[in-house]
């Protein structure tokens, strides 16, 4: 039971999250009424499936709720302010819910009874005729209804549909809140006692409903167990047979079928006038026929979930393989057989295509991580006051669900700041002549191999100037340190930095942006911040695609190997030791070009075993190219990232380490920050000369 | 997980540093391993020798030599990596610790365990976690948390990088 417990709440949370996104869309279109249908339809389902599984307070809270969304779908009522905050506040209370199922917390109990009760209030104050009904007595009404259709189903539970955690009675009871019933069970499946196994199920169901209903609402009685067992809806009848004379005689006769049975309930039907009428009915019964007896198995399967451990593993297998195939690789060079390179080379292909493979599979559009921002925006604009509209772009950009994860934090943070800093009051907006409602675009997309996330306000923006004072007030730096625009911006990110001048509520919560860049860093990203004063803030994320594989170029220097990044690669190109050595400017020649570069040798303290020939690898970062110097290029690499663990955790311009096909160790370096290590010692060298 | 619950089993594995004889609790010894090819990581302190492969996992590798004040390990035919697991920040991690030798398994009952002498160590008191007399010498059981946790390594880690600066 409790695996399906665990199913519950994954689906449940699914839902809620689902539901806030479309409260989200209704609160831009309050009368989209697909989107009502949409809430609707969620808490439909969030109420039968906790129902279900026992969970009766969900039940019966999101009973209220759909009662309001039901209201609002007949058009009794609007969709208003005051129904959208309930609505936000029953989203958030529902995960409270589900974290706290009974209760416990004093604070969250109060808080569910508040919520009932303006639920209740809320529906009252619609122009309803009385107050809400419960579900059972409405249709109590409509039984008395004589002109209601009625519907003959049959259910054959599958055997051991009670083993999943269903229970067959409820469904009948759920049958009967729908109007008139009348139950015929059949027992002829029944086994000898002795092999009668209790938790089986042999009993099947003839079962005739009349009511206001169609075949619809019958079906979502089903709705939970329609895999797993045979339901066959039939509408029998315009009009209530169950109010007939002899109806209970022929609905218990089980040897006649149902076709004889509704030619037998045509003669009862005493609308003669209607022959005409009956031919109708017949028809319709043969098309709905064609339609009800397909079972949901012919449904084909699009997309199935997956335990995200699975995919973890998964992710880990193919990374051994890669792994297991550099090896592979290795010996079939060194036994030089030209059927076994073929045959390594091979697999080397199908690996390749597995690993990209494994990787789509474990991508997660961004769009995951935005109704949380959407929300953030509505919430916090309401509370600061600010009429701030949020706008994004690309979320169907894809990226490793790890990163997807880590990545929501920082966001949060920057979006916090820049609703609370960055974007003005309607009044100030209104005086600078800009449109009193603030914007902030959130825009996402692909460049080389990595991911760009954009964050853009249109608000009154960052003055490097301040930013300068301030760090230097702060000893970051000193008042005659040349700095360019870049850099002054990065100072943000230092430890120690705030531009906040008072701690609020809202973005002031004892983080900087330091810590922003530090969980940015951490999935290997990095960020960066441009702003034009009056004009807006606009901070840049790159990030990289996946976290565990990366293609790199071997390199090696003295006996370690280190792998560069295939996607910093520009160019290679040779050159001789004395290029390097008492060199002024650091800057060497190659192709006719001046291009800066950093001896790796010594940036990296290894002296022994120096070659006259150096290879040079050209990496790129941003618009800079900068050439590293190494002993000799091995080549193309699929490395493998293992993490160097905490006691490494200082050095930052080793991003990993990957296991060589010789069981050796190499090390992954990470140009952008050997290049940013690089620059900022040379900055302060110049300061303490 | 704390050290008093380790310590049940009352086994110790005695190795050696240069003359002097060191101890550490079995319960916190994965393995031994002979030297395999260490890759060292730039810019890192010098008592960090380096990673190895320990089937598919990268195993950083310090040098109690050189935590203990003594000159860097020369790799000879009796040195070796002791697998450790230790707490760190309440964590769990397993480092290689690079000795010099292997001595043997000692069965203690916990009596036998002196406590350290507070005055006239030449290491840190907090590194000895007590003191056993085996036959005419003693042998030093350490508490490996604090040998190589992570404050210690990031205290050397400052010094040796101020010392770069």
């Amino acid at each position: 039971m409790d695996r399906f417990k665990a199913v519950f709440f994954e689906e449940a949370t699914t839902l809620i999250n689902d539901l806030e996104r479309v409260s989200l869309l209704l609160h831009n279109n309050p009368s989209d009424s697909s989107i009502i249908e949409q809430i609707f339809r969620i808490m439909h389902t969030l109420k039968g499936n906790s129902t279900m599984f026992g969970f009766y307070r969900i039940g019966d809270f999101t009973h209220h709720f759909e009662t309001l969304y039901d209201y609002i779908r007949e058009g009794k009522m609007s969709v208003t302010d005051n129904v959208l905050n309930i609505t936000f506040a029953s989203v958030d209370h529902l995960r409270v819910l589900l974290a706290d199922v009974e209760l416990e917390n004093p604070v969250h109990k109060i808080n569910h009874e508040n919520l009932i009760h303006g639920l209740i209030e809320v529906l009252n104050g619609a122009s309803v005729e009385g107050s809400i009904k419960s579900h059972s007595s409405d249709h109590t009404i409509e039984d008395k209804v004589s002109d209601t259709p009625t519907y003959w189903l049959k259910f054959v539970p599958e055997k051991g549909l009670v083993r999943k955690g269903a229970n067959v009675l409820f469904l009948l009871d759920d049958l009967s809140q729908l109007g008139a019933t009348y139950t015929v069970s059949n027992i002829e499946r029944l086994p000898d006692f002795k092999k009668l196994d209790p938790a089986d199920i042999y009993i099947h169901w003839e079962i005739y409903v009349s009511g206001n209903i169609t075949e619809n609402s019958i079906r979502d009685v089903f709705m939970f167990v329609e895999e797993d067992c045979e339901l066959e809806i039939r509408k029998i009848s315009e009009t209530n047979l169950l109010d007939q004379d002899s109806f209970t005689a022929i609905a218990r006769d089980i040897s006649l079928s149902i076709d004889e049975k509704i030619s037998k309930f045509s003669g009862l039907v005493n609308n003669s006038s209607s022959k005409n009428r009956m031919e109708e009915v017949r028809s319709k019964i043969e098309k709905a026929n064609e339609k009800s007896i397909v079972t949901s198995k012919d449904n084909s399967i699009s997309s199935i979930r997956v335990a995200s451990e699975k995919l973890d593993e998964l992710m880990s297998l193919v990374s051994e393989l890669v792994t297991t195939q550099a090896r592979l690789n290795l010996v079939s060079d060194q036994i030089a057989s030209s059927e076994l390179i073929s045959i390594s080379e091979n697999i080397e292909k199908i690996t390749r295509q597995l690993r990209d493979n494994t990787f789509s599979i474990c991508l997660i559009p961004i769009e995951n991580l935005l109704v949380r921002f959407q929300r953030l925006v509505r919430d916090l604009s309401t509370q600061l006051n600010k009429d701030v509209v949020f706008v994004s772009e690309g979320t169907d950009t894809e990226l490793d669900k790890n990163i997807i994860e880590n990545l929501a934090d920082p966001l949060m943070h920057i979006f916090r700041n820049s609703l609370d800093h960055g974007i003005e009051s309607g009044e100030e907006r209104v005086k600078k002549g800009k449109p009193a409602q603030g914007k902030i675009l959130l825009k996402a997309f692909y460049s080389g191999n990595s991911v760009i996330i954009q964050i853009r306000d249109d608000g009154k923006g960052i003055d490097p100037e301040v930013i300068r004072q301030k760090a230097i007030s702060k000893g970051l730096i000193t008042a005659d340190q040349n700095l360019d625009r870049r850099q002054i911006f990065d100072l943000i990110f230092l430890p120690g930095f705030s531009t906040a001048e008072k701690v609020t509520e809202v973005s002031g919560r004892g983080v900087g942006m330091d810590v922003v860049k530090r969980q940015i860093t951490e999935i290997r990203g990095e960020v960066e911040v441009e702003s034009v004063i009056n004009e807006g803030t606009t901070i840049n994320i790159k990030l990289p695609l996946t976290l565990s594989i990366i293609d790199g170029m071997l390199v090696k220097i003295n006996a370690t190997h280190f792998v560069i990044p295939l996607g910093n690669v520009d160019k290679c190109f040779e050159a001789k030791h004395e290029e390097f050595v008492n060199k002024i400017n650091d800057l060497i020649i190659l192709d006719g070009e001046q291009v800066p570069f950093i001896y790796l040798r010594d940036e990296f303290d290894i002296k022994e075993n120096c070659p006259q020939l150096h290879q040079v690898v050209v990496v790129k970062q941003d618009d800079r190219r900068v050439a590293l110097s190494v002993d000799t290029i091995i080549g193309e690499y699929q490395a493998v990232l293992k993490p160097l663990g905490r006691l490494y955790k200082n050095v930052d311009v080793i991003s990993g380490a990957t296991i060589l096909g010789n069981g050796e160790v190499a090390l992954v370096v990470d140009p952008n920050r050997i290049i940013k290590e690089y620059i900022f010692n040379q900055i302060n060298n110049e300061v303490l000369q | 997980m704390s050290i008093e619950n380790l310590n049940v089993s009352n086994s110790y594995l005695s190795f050696k540093l240069e003359n002097e004889t060191f101890a550490v609790t079995v319960e916190r010894v994965h393995e031994i391993l002979e030297i395999p090819t260490v890759t060292k990581v730039p810019k890192s302190p010098d008592f960090m020798t380096g990673v190895i492969n320990l089937r598919g996992n990268v195993l950083p590798v310090i040098d109690t030599r050189i935590k203990f004040g003594l000159a860097k390990t020369d790799f000879t035919i009796d040195s070796c990596i002791i697998v450790l697991s230790i707490m760190m920040e309440n964590e769990q991690i397993t480092i290689g610790a690079l000795v010099d030798s292997v001595q043997e398994v000692l069965e203690l009952s916990s009596e036998k365990i002196l406590p350290s002498p507070a005055l006239g160590s030449k290491y840190k008191a907090e590194f000895i976690q007590g003191m056993i007399k085996n036959d005419e010498h003693f042998i030093m059981v350490l508490n490996i948390d604090e040998v190589f946790s992570i404050n210690e390594l990031h205290q050397m880690k400052e010094n040796t990088s101020e010392t770069i600066i």
